[in-house]
C-alpha cells in the first residue's frame, strides 16, 4: 500500500455526494429489471419504481450543496431527503438503511474503511427495526450479509472500492438464497426484488468509484489519518461489532423544549446553540421558540436557553438508551425551519379536533366514501402508486389533532405509514388495514364518543370482518399457486391469493364470490374502477343479485386505477 | 282507595295484562290523509298495509290533554290516585299532555312520570308500576320506584332505513349517519329519552350481535324484551342468538304500536334490558 497513492481510502462529502447521485442515476436504469421481479402479477406499487423514487428523494438536492461539506452531513441530508420521500415497504426499508448509515457517519469530516463499516451495521440495524415482523428472504437478509461480508472484508487491506466490489459479492450469495428462505418466491422463479434493488444501489456507488479518485473531501487525506486507520488495521479489528460499544456517544442526549417570552431572538439563540450539539432545529416566533437540538450536554443547552426566556416541556432522551430500547422513534429527523412554521400558521387557523383520521385511498369515489365516513384527510395513492412518507406527514400535519388515526389500506403502504407515525409530533395509531375495503370496514367503528384508543381497537377487529375480493389484469406472465398466468389476462385475487386467470371480468367477479361466500355472509359491496362504465357495473350488479339471492348487494364507483373492481364481502 | 296506573298507547300492552292490573291506556294518534286511527285501534298488519299503500307517509300526533283528562276524572271520581308514566318526552309530546291534563283535574292525586322510554321498555314500567300498586304501595312510593327502574332500562334498536326516523323528524343524534356515501345498518339507542346513533355497521347479522353484546350477563331469570315491526323472522333469529347467549333470560317478544312503527319504519328489530 502506498498511502496517500492508494485511491478509495477516505471517502470525503463530495464523494459520497457523488456516490448517491451516481447510484439514484443507475438505479433508475435498472428498476424495471427489479419491477419484473414482483411475485405477484397484479399492477402494484413496483419495488423498483418505489425504490428509485426513495433514492431521487434521497438525493434531490444533493447538487445543490458545496462538495466540501462533511460526509457526515451529507448523508444526514440525503437520509433525511429519503425518509420523508420513502415510498413502499422497500423504500421504507432503503430509507432505514440510509438512516443508519447517517447515524454511522455522523459527526465525521471523512470516512474511512472501518468507519464505512460501521456505518453499515448501524444501517443494518434499522433496517431490521423498522420493520415490525421481519423476514428472512426479504431485502433484510440481502442487507445483513452485505454487512456480515463487509465487515469480513475489512480485515484484509483492501480499498473502498475493493470493499464495495466484496459488499456486492455478498449480497449477490444472499440474493441467490432467498429463494429458499421464502417459499413464495421459489414458486414464482424469482429472487426478492428488493433484495436485488439494494444491490443496484450499490453497484451504482461502486460505479462512482469507476475512474474516479476519492479525493477526501476535496481536501488531501492527512497523513495521520491514514496512518491511524492502518494502526487500527494492524491492531486487528473485533469480527464481530458490539454496536453498543461502537455507538458515537459525542452527542447522545436529544433535548427539546419550547423557550417562552417575548421578542425572543431567534436567530441569535440558534447561533448560541450551535456548537452545543447536531441536527439542530430552532423554529418559532418572537413569543415562542421550539428548540430541539442532539446534545453532548443538555445542562448547557438548558443554560443557554434560559438566558432567553423561560423553559417549557423539557425533554431529554438519552438516545443511547432510546436505541437499546428499541425507542428511538423519538429521534427525529430535523424539520424544516420554514415548513414546520408555515405548516403550523396555517393548522392553527383550523378549528381543533380531539383526533384526525387520514386515509389513503386510490381513487375519487372512494375518496369520497372515506371522507363521508369521517376522514378528515385523504391521502392519494395506494394500489398503483404508493404514497411517499412526506404526503403521509403532511396530511398528518395539516389535520388540527394531537392524534391520529391512519389507514393504509394497502400492505405495501404500511410501513410508510409507520415511518410517517414516527416522524410527527402527535400520538398516531396506524390501523392494520390492508385493502381500502378493509378500511371502509373499519370506518364504520370510528366514533367520537368512544375514547381514541377504543376506535383503534375496534377499527382493527373490524377491518378484519371484511374479506376483500380483486379484479385486475396481470402486469406479467406468472405461474402463481399452480396458476398460469399470461400478461394481460384479467385475475382474480381473494385476499390476496390468486384464484382465477384468463376469464372475462365479469366471470372473474362471480367465481370470486362463489369461491369465498359462506352462509354467514350478508352483503356484497362492489366498488367499479376506471375502465368500468356505471352501465356495465350495473348489469353486474343485477346479475349478482339472481346469482346471490339472500345477499344485499351494494354498487359504488370507486374510481380506483387499474382495478376493475374491488369488492368487500361480509 | 287505591293507586290506578294510567300510560298511553305506545307501551302497546296486550289487553290481557291491561285486565288484570286495571291499566288504563290514552292513545296517540295516526294520522292519514283520509282518516286518523287512534294507535293500535286496528291490527299492526293491517295497520303496515295501510301504510304501504298510502301515497304520503301518514304523521303522528300526541293525545290532547282532554283525552287524559277524560280518563283521570273517570278514576279520580273513583277515588283512586294516579300515577300516569307515558313516553319519552324527547320523541312526543304526549308527557305535556298529561301534565296539563293532571294540572286541571287534581295535581295532587295525579303523578306524571317521563319514562324516558318507550314500547317494551315503557310497558316493563307499566306492569312493575302496577304490580307495586296491587301490592298497596302508594302514589309517591311507586313514582320513586319508577324514577329508579327507568334510568335502569336500555333500548338498542337497528331501523332498516333511517328514512322514516328522518321524515317524522325523531332522527335526533343518528342524523350524523345519514351523511355516510357507504350504506350502513344504523345501531340506535334511546339515550336520555331521545333517538341517538350507538354504532353502524355494514350487515344485519353484525347490527343483531351488536345489540345482544350490549346485555349485561345477570345470574338467575331476567327480562328480556325483543320488539319489532313486521320483521318477524330477524326477531326470531335475534330471539335464537339472546337464548344461546343467556339461556336464563326471559325473552318476551312484542311488536311496535302503529305510531312508533310510523316513526321507525317497518323491518325494525330492538331490545330492551336492564342495564345491571
Amino acid at each position: 500500500m502506498s498511502g496517500n497513492d492508494n485511491p478509495g481510502l477516505l471517502l470525503g462529502g463530495g464523494d459520497l455526494r457523488a456516490m448517491f447521485l451516481e447510484a439514484t442515476e443507475h438505479f433508475e436504469q435498472h428498476k424495471e429489471v427489479i419491477n419484473a421481479l414482483n411475485v405477484f402479477p397484479v399492477p402494484d406499487g413496483d419495488t423498483g419504481t418505489n425504490m428509485a423514487l426513495t433514492l431521487q428523494a434521497a438525493s434531490a438536492n444533493l447538487m445543490e450543496l458545496p462538495s466540501d461539506l462533511p460526509v457526515g452531513e451529507i448523508a444526514r441530508i440525503a437520509a433525511r431527503n429519503s425518509l420523508m420521500g420513502a415510498r413502499g415497504n422497500s423504500g421504507v426499508i432503503l430509507s432505514q438503511l440510509l438512516q443508519g448509515i447517517a447515524r454511522g457517519l455522523s459527526g465525521k469530516e471523512t470516512a474511512g474503511l472501518s468507519e464505512l463499516r460501521r456505518a453499515f451495521q448501524y444501517g443494518i440495524v434499522y433496517a431490521y427495526k423498522a420493520v415490525s415482523r421481519p423476514v428472512e428472504g426479504t431485502i433484510l437478509t440481502v442487507a445483513r450479509e452485505i454487512a456480515r461480508g463487509s465487515r469480513e472484508a475489512i480485515n484484509k487491506s483492501i480499498n473502498m472500492a475493493e470493499l464495495l466490489d466484496v459488499a456486492i459479492a455478498s449480497g449477490k450469495k444472499a440474493l441467490e438464497r432467498t429463494p429458499d428462505l421464502l417459499p413464495v418466491l421459489k414458486e414464482a422463479g424469482v429472487v426478492d426484488a428488493g433484495g436485488l434493488g439494494l444491490i443496484v444501489f450499490l453497484e451504482g456507488c461502486l460505479k462512482s468509484m469507476s475512474g474516479h479518485r476519492l479525493t477526501g473531501n476535496k481536501r488531501e487525506a492527512s497523513r495521520g489519518d491514514f496512518d491511524r486507520g492502518k494502526t487500527l488495521e494492524a491492531e486487528g479489528l473485533p469480527k464481530t461489532v458490539n454496536l453498543e460499544d461502537s455507538f458515537d456517544d459525542r452527542y447522545p442526549y436529544c433535548t427539546e423544549l419550547i423557550v417562552k417570552g417575548s421578542g425572543l431572538l431567534l436567530r441569535s439563540l440558534r447561533e448560541a446553540l450551535e456548537d452545543l450539539g447536531v441536527s439542530l432545529l430552532v423554529a418559532g416566533d418572537e413569543e415562542a421558540i421550539k428548540v430541539h437540538i442532539h446534545a453532548a450536554n443538555p445542562g448547557r443547552v438548558l443554560e443557554t436557553c434560559i438566558g432567553y426566556g423561560t423553559l417549557h416541556n423539557i425533554k431529554i432522551d438519552n438516545m443511547i438508551d432510546q436505541f437499546n430500547n428499541s425507542l428511538w422513534s423519538s429521534n427525529r429527523p430535523q424539520v424544516d425551519e420554514k415548513d414546520a412554521v408555515e405548516a403550523r400558521k396555517i393548522v392553527e387557523g383550523l378549528p381543533k379536533k380531539e383526533r384526525g383520521v387520514i386515509a389513503v385511498a386510490a381513487g375519487s369515489g372512494f375518496a369520497s366514501v372515506f371522507l363521508s365516513m369521517g376522514a378528515d384527510k385523504i391521502v392519494l395513492g395506494g394500489q398503483s402508486m404508493n404514497p411517499p412518507v412526506k404526503d403521509i406527514v403532511d396530511a398528518m400535519m395539516e389535520v388540527n389533532a394531537e392524534k391520529i388515526i391512519l389507514l393504509p389500506n394497502n400492505s405495501n403502504v404500511q410501513f410508510a405509514a409507520e415511518q410517517a407515525a414516527k416522524l410527527v409530533d402527535k400520538e398516531v395509531y396506524v390501523v392494520d388495514a390492508h385493502s381500502m375495503l378493509q378500511g371502509l370496514a373499519s370506518m364504520t367503528a370510528l366514533d367520537h364518543r368512544r375514547s381514541l384508543e377504543e376506535n383503534f381497537v375496534e377499527m382493527c377487529l373490524r377491518s378484519r370482518q371484511v374479506k376483500t375480493l380483486e379484479v385486475t389484469y396481470a402486469t406479467r406472465d406468472a405461474k402463481v399457486s399452480g396458476i398460469s398466468v399470461k400478461k394481460g389476462d384479467i385475475i382474480g385475487l381473494a385476499e390476496g391469493s390468486l384464484l382465477f386467470s384468463g376469464l372475462t371480468v365479469e366471470e372473474t367477479v362471480l367465481k370470486l364470490l362463489h369461491a369465498v361466500i359462506t352462509e354467514d355472509e350478508q352483503i356484497i359491496t362492489l366498488f367499479y374502477g376506471e375502465g368500468i362504465t356505471e352501465d356495465d357495473a350495473e348489469i353486474l350488479a343485477e346479475r349478482l343479485k339472481a346469482e346471490f339471492p339472500d345477499l344485499e348487494i351494494e354498487l359504488y364507483c370507486g374510481g380506483q386505477p387499474l382495478y376493475y373492481y374491488l369488492i368487500g364481502v361480509e | 282507595m287505591t293507586v290506578r296506573i294510567v300510560t298511553d298507547s305506545t307501551a302497546f300492552l296486550d289487553k290481557e295484562t291491561l285486565e288484570k292490573y286495571n291499566i288504563a291506556v290514552v292513545p296517540l294518534y295516526v294520522n292519514f290523509e283520509d282518516e286518523v286511527i287512534p294507535d293500535g285501534s286496528i291490527p299492526n298488519a293491517e295497520f303496515f298495509e295501510k301504510m304501504k299503500r298510502s301515497a304520503k307517509l301518514p304523521f303522528t300526533s300526541q293525545p290532547s290533554p282532554g283525552d287524559f283528562a277524560k280518563v283521570f276524572e273517570k278514576i279520580i271520581e273513583e277515588d283512586n290516585d294516579i300515577v300516569t308514566i307515558v313516553i319519552s318526552s324527547g320523541i312526543s309530546g304526549t308527557y305535556d299532555s298529561a301534565i296539563n291534563a293532571a294540572k286541571a283535574v287534581d295535581a295532587k292525586r295525579i303523578a306524571v312520570v317521563d319514562s324516558i322510554l318507550t314500547s317494551a321498555g315503557l310497558a316493563r314500567l307499566v306492569v312493575e308500576a302496577a304490580e307495586a300498586a296491587a301490592q298497596g304501595k302508594t302514589k309517591e312510593e311507586i313514582v320513586a320506584l319508577v324514577e329508579d327502574k327507568k334510568r335502569r332500562l336500555r333500548i338498542f334498536f337497528v331501523p332498516d332505513t333511517l328514512e322514516y326516523l328522518k321524515k317524522g323528524g325523531r332522527i335526533g343524534g343518528a342524523q350524523a349517519l345519514l351523511g355516510t356515501l357507504l350504506k350502513v345498518k344504523p345501531v340506535l339507542y334511546l339515550n336520555n329519552g331521545k333517538v341517538d346513533s350507538y354504532d353502524k355497521v355494514r350487515t344485519m347479522k353484525k347490527a343483531l350481535e351488536r345489540i345482544v353484546n350490549e346485555v349485561p350477563p345477570t345470574e338467575g331469570p331476567f327480562p328480556v324484551m325483543l320488539v319489532h315491526a313486521e320483521a318477524g323472522p330477524t326477531v326470531e333469529t335475534l330471539a335464537r342468538m339472546v337464548n344461546e347467549r343467556f339461556p336464563e333470560a326471559v325473552i318476551t317478544v312484542h311488536e311496535l304500536s302503529p305510531v312508533i312503527g310510523t316513526h321507525t319504519g317497518p323491518g325494525v328489530v330492538g331490545i330492551c334490558f336492564y342495564a345491571q
